[in-house]
């Protein structure tokens, strides 16, 4: 058929994700096509707060149903954080990477618990934390408020401009010769032959023939897997962020909340950043998400208390952007069984995990086993029973083990 | 210690509940206001500036005015006639935000103090912004706009500098020039981007308006005698200077081979005004691009009326008119209230307003036609500037970057202006995008092939920056006794969305 193009992988997805997979799949001399509904890198890519969270996470942002499991987090960090100290080289581009340490503070005893608690799991794991009491913090910080009594500091934490990472990436692909397509949103996803056939642009005229489907369509991730035939439960929400005036340097490290949905932290140009996973007023995945004022209240009223100099600057921009969570808040990485070479990946923290997450979706795709467990991250825990072919999945599982 | 009792406020943020609430004390707020609160509705009226008047009756300093007058006493009059009728008057009061519920504004007074501001009719004057375009040099100290310059000469007694040169387009270049004549500046030069002062065909529906051409002749002759030159269908090349401006070349539009230079110590240029309507748009007013002007404009009837009941828009937000347009909007929209109310204004004084309305249509109409259109300006100056030519001047943005973007890939149209927001920074600073988001969508259609989905940069809260600590006040406000007349209508507000602009 004329006008059909044949690739390798079809990412669907130009946000940090798919960039990565892409970056990855092209440098191993893959034929990589992307396919961006937007601009790329222009949503939960473009919005996050661009952190780097290497100790242990806080469980539960505001109005977020149930916990993460933040110890199963832990090896996980531990890994992304080895590939975000190589990215800039690997990439040949400044994504303003900064590893300046971080403080995640506690303001109650039973926070301060959680911090001995996680600083034991963060030490098992390998990640180099430290707890120190109120005073001890305050003179690492002389920031923190004096409601602060208690604080693990980690020095691997950092963060990279978000809106360098995903255009690097981008580039890095396109130099293996990736072509990205923007303003192509997929229409249709067909088994063809042995794989798959993607249709995409806003005409449908864009058709691509492929072995391996890579979903990092983030809040859309659901969609577009509905498009191969597999019904995943995902809960995308939208979450906001907010933005000071520009400041002479002032705050070098990354400041978050153990019990409470908070991060800090100033950026290469001098704004300092308010996020925490505060929840937006509106997820409008066809427009713009829109911030709520409340949460914004909340938020500044809360790094207010824990930083108290933020109460003399002033806020100059807020701003919503999705998030594709899953209904348990793990990560989501793997096959959808059933689905032979559909390969989906999201879920909170996708920015810390972008450099892991790309690295595996190459495994995956290539059927190597990944550089780490996934095993209970994969899509079947999202699927209902009746689509969730546990027996295929194990089976399909150990053929691809063997063939590594 | 306890977090409880770290930073929490003295009190809740004050809610003003009233039957109008109107922000921008300008001369459509105030003439809206006076006609409301006469007949008995509670008003109040809300302006980010120390004194009422808006732009055009700006008040002037007591010192200036004990000793050189009231250049418009009018405004005055104005002022008071409103404060005799019962409006309450807040200045000081920056409104910057919609809540979460889509018709409460969050204002903070001149204390930094958080304000909520609820009305059952919403009115929206707040003016216009003065419309500039990027030039090289635009960022040194001592480039200015003739708004500027005018607000300096009226309410201070200041002038902007000892020599300038005056550029731009629009009506408002000349009075500008006179001001700084009255205030001994040596006026270099005026510099007209538009041909307006030639008799032509078009020009003829001037005899119609005699004011208005005797008030221009007394412009030209005051010029003339002071001996300044109105260079017409000229334009700023670029201003050069170390700390600031020393000195700027002007050359035909279109034709920079024939340039000027001139020693100066101030520059104003300006290409007249555009609404301002980031309120209006926060509150999901529809918006639509002018055709003329290339500005999001909010759609509105005579009577101001938005798509969104009971929020009207009114003045230099709805379009540029001139104060007297905005006088007779800011009339007829609280006749429409008043009607609304059951209270409706003599059918005299209805058929006036409408009639006046009118003829000013007419009179702007043909400004309109003397004056190049914005739209036109924009894509003429804009897309030949040279690459190192700063667009946002706020994050020192180079139109050489911002064509790099555009340019990029396989990126077929529209360009979401949004994008090259995130990859430039153009925008990102504390003017919002608000002076540099027309040129950036401009500079962006002048890459070949390229259209935008937007002439600006969305409306985002806040509309000006504020101080986080207005933000630390308790969230649940229990509503103090709201001021609405007695067996008033229900509520005219309905619920919202923000609007994004309508090509």
């Amino acid at each position: 058929m004329s006008g059909v193009l044949t690739a390798d992988a079809v990412i669907v997805g130009a946000g940090v994700l798919g960039a990565a997979a892409a970056h990855h799949l092209a440098r191993a001399g893959h034929r990589v096509v992307i396919l961006e509904r937007g601009a790329p890198g222009r949503e939960g890519s473009g919005t996050t707060a661009g952190n780097l969270h290497i100790q242990a996470v806080h469980s539960q942002r505001p109005g977020q149903e149930v916990p993460l499991d933040n110890a199963r987090f832990l090896p996980l960090q531990r890994a992304a954080s080895e590939r975000w100290e190589t990215l800039e080289e690997e990439l040949g581009a400044s994504v303003e990477l900064r590893r300046s340490g971080g403080f995640t503070v506690a303001e109650t005893p039973g926070q301060h618990a959680e911090l001995v608690e996680k600083h034991a799991w963060e030490t098992g794991a390998g990640i180099p934390t430290e707890v120190l009491d109120g005073d001890a913090a305050r003179a690492a910080l002389p920031q923190l408020g004096p409601t602060v009594i208690a604080a693990t500091w980690c020095a691997l934490d950092g963060y990279a401009n978000p809106l360098k990472v995903t255009p690097a990436y981008l580039s890095s692909a396109a130099r293996s010769g990736a072509r990205t397509h923007p303003y192509s949103p997929v229409r249709r996803i067909d088994r063809h032959r042995e794989g798959w056939r993607v249709t995409a642009g806003r005409d449908g005229g864009l058709v691509v023939d492929t072995p391996v489907v890579v979903d990092t369509a983030g809040p859309w991730l659901g969609r577009v897997a509905a498009m191969a035939g597999a019904a995943l439960r995902m809960s995308p929400v939208a979450i906001q962020m907010h933005s000071t005036v520009r400041l002479p340097p002032i705050l070098p490290h990354l400041v978050q909340h153990i019990g409470e949905g908070l991060s800090v932290k100033q950026v290469a140009a001098g704004n300092l950043l308010i996020g925490g996973g505060w929840p937006a007023r509106t997820l409008d995945l066809e427009g713009r998400s829109l911030p709520s004022l409340a949460s914004l209240h909340g938020n500044v009223r809360l790094a207010a208390r824990v930083l108290p100099f933020l109460a003399d600057l002033r806020l100059l921009r807020m701003w919503a952007g999705p998030l594709a969570a899953t209904p348990d808040e793990m990560p989501l990485i793997g096959e959808v069984p059933g689905l032979p070479g559909f390969l989906v990946a999201g879920g909170t923290y996708a920015f810390t995990f972008a450099p892991l997450w790309g690295e595996t979706l190459r495994c995956l795709a290539e059927s190597k086993p990944p550089p780490v467990d996934i095993a209970d991250l994969g899509p079947g825990r999202l699927m209902d029973h009746a689509d969730h072919q546990a027996d295929h999945q194990a089976d399909h599982q150990e053929e691809r083990n063997t063939q590594c | 210690m306890t977090a409880d009792h770290w930073n929490e406020p003295s009190g809740a943020p004050e809610t003003v509940t009233r039957d109008v609430l109107i922000v921008g004390g300008g001369p459509a707020g105030l003439s809206a206001a006076e006609r409301l609160a006469a007949a008995g509705l509670t008003v109040t009226l809300v302006d980010e500036q120390p004194e009422l008047g808006g732009q055009y009756y700006r008040r002037p300093a007591p010192a200036v005015a004990e000793r050189w007058g009231d250049h418009r006493p009018e405004g005055g009059a104005l002022v008071e006639r409103v404060r005799a009728a019962g409006a309450e008057c807040r200045t000081r009061h920056t409104v910057w935000g919609v809540d979460d519920d889509g018709r409460t504004l969050l204002a903070v007074d001149g204390e930094g103090r958080p304000v909520r501001l609820r009305g059952r009719y919403l009115i929206i004057a707040t003016g216009a912004y003065e419309r500039v375009l990027p030039f090289p040099g635009w960022q040194l100290p001592g480039v200015a706009t003739p708004g500027f310059a005018q607000h300096l000469a009226a309410s201070e007694h200041t002038p902007i500098g000892e020599r300038v040169l005056v550029a731009g387009s629009g009506p408002f270049l000349l009075p500008v020039a006179c001001s700084l004549v009255d205030l001994g500046v040596t006026v270099v030069g005026v510099a007209e981007a538009g041909t307006p002062y030639r008799p032509r065909p078009a020009a003829l529906g001037a005899l119609r308006h005699p004011a208005r051409l005797r008030e221009l002749a007394g412009y030209v002759t005051r010029l003339a005698r002071a001996r300044v030159p109105i260079w017409q269908g000229h334009s700023v090349v670029r201003a050069e200077g170390t700390d600031r401006v020393s000195s700027v070349t002007v050359a035909a539009v279109g034709d920079p081979a024939a340039a000027r230079t001139f020693l100066v110590d101030a520059l104003c240029v300006g290409y007249g005004f555009r609404p301002q309507t980031d309120l209006a748009r926060m509150l999901g007013c529809d918006v639509r691009t002018d055709a003329v002007t290339g500005d999001a404009t909010p759609v509105t009837d005579p009577r101001g009326r938005t798509s969104r009941p009971g929020v009207y828009v009114i003045g230099e937000a709805a379009g540029i008119g001139g104060a007297p347009t905005a006088r007779a909007r800011g009339l007829l929209a609280a006749f429409d209230i008043l009607i609304r109310e059951g209270r409706p204004p003599a059918r005299r004084d209805l058929l006036r307003a409408g009639a006046a309305l009118r003829g000013l249509a007419r009179f702007t109409e043909l400004t309109g036609r003397l004056f190049p259109s914005p739209a036109r300006l924009t894509s003429s100056l804009v897309p030949p500037l040279p690459g190192d030519t700063m667009i946002c001047r706020c994050e020192a943005v180079t139109a050489r970057e911002i064509r790099a973007v555009a340019g990029e890939a396989e990126v077929p149209a529209p360009v979401d202006v949004n994008a090259v927001k995130a990859r430039t920074r153009a925008g990102m600073g504390p003017c919002q995008g608000r002076e540099c988001g027309v040129a950036v969508a401009a500079l962006v259609r002048s890459v070949a092939g390229r259209t935008t989905d937007a002439n600006v940069f969305p409306a985002r809260t806040p509309i000006r920056p504020i101080p986080l600590r207005a933000l630390l006040a308790t969230e649940t406000t229990p509503e103090t006794t709201p001021k609405t007349t007695p067996g008033a209508s229900p509520d005219a507000l309905g619920p919202a969305t923000p609007q994004e602009e309508r090509p």
